[in-house]
């Protein structure tokens, strides 16, 4: 891909992932709001695939895209939805959440650093270079091998807690 | 190409977008769903420096903040639905037992 290209393709999904995650805290239909963040999601998956992150694009695609989403949209659908649309959307509190932004925005601007600007080139190439996914793969299977079956451990937790938790009591 | 500085930038919009959304809901699936937000936010900052210093880790460990985030999208939904029972909607000034 030219530099050029590249540079296009950037700018058109930076801007169209900050469009669809301002939209989606701001409307006032959940559905919308769910919808502007699936563009969110796939605009996201698009930089990654730009820098060069297939893998976690595709994860992105799949997990967050596929189920995640779908997992929330669900539950949206499945609770009172007419009575939030005419409900108003933010709360009595919006002026704190307001400076909390700013406060951030401002802390941004004073500590952003665009001179990190080139990535360095490869200093000490000495293996001989493997496919990307290969290389992910093999570094998740061997220096990540202990995180990688504790991060199951985590979602089998979570399992069991969204059973306890949402379990109807009965009367026992 | 896409350069370092720009991709953090983006981050931290994103992470900013998020936190306000945030704060800001009164809905609280719409306030896991900026939470999801903020996460992205931070993915893109691991590939970013993934990028930028030619590492696949930074990959990994956005592998496992996805990971994370689907178990507090259970969790969290999970709650919600146990306090809908209780409750007409999922409002979080409602939600003020714990309060006096």
């Amino acid at each position: 891909m030219g530099t050029l290209a590249g540079q296009a393709a950037f700018y058109y999904l930076a801007a169209a992932s900050i469009a669809s995650a301002a939209l989606a805290v701001t409307r006032s239909n959940p559905i919308h709001s769910m919808l502007w963040v699936l563009a969110l999601f796939l605009h996201v998956a698009g930089i990654f695939v730009l820098v060069g992150a297939q893998f976690l694009a595709a994860v992105q695609v799949i997990v967050y895209a596929g189920a995640i989403l779908v997992f929330y949209l669900f539950f949206v659908m499945l609770l009172d939805l007419p009575s939030e649309t005419a409900a108003r959307r933010f709360g009595a509190h919006w002026p704190l959440a307001a400076a909390a932004g700013a406060v951030f925005a401002f802390l941004l601007m004073r500590w952003y650093q665009p001179g990190l600007a080139t990535p360095t080139p490869a200093a000490t190439v000495d293996a001989a270079p493997m496919p990307h996914v290969a290389a992910v793969g093999m570094l998740l299977f061997t220096e990540f091998a202990l995180p990688f079956e504790v991060v199951s451990l985590v979602l089998l937790v979570a399992i069991l807690g969204a059973v306890v938790v949402a379990r109807r009591k009965t009367a026992s | 190409m896409v350069t370092t500085g720009a991709l953090l930038g983006l981050s931290a919009i994103l992470f900013g977008i998020g936190l306000v959304g945030f704060l800001s809901r009164r809905n609280i699936i719409l306030m896991l769903v900026s939470l999801e937000i903020m996460l992205n936010a931070v993915n893109v900052n691991f590939a970013a420096f993934g990028h930028h210093l030619l590492e696949e880790r930074g990959q990994i460990l956005a592998l496992f903040v996805i990971a994370v985030a689907a178990a507090e999208a259970a969790i969290g939904l999970g709650l919600v639905i146990a306090l809908a029972r209780n409750r007409p909607d999922v409002r979080i000034e409602h939600l003020t037992e714990l309060k006096w």
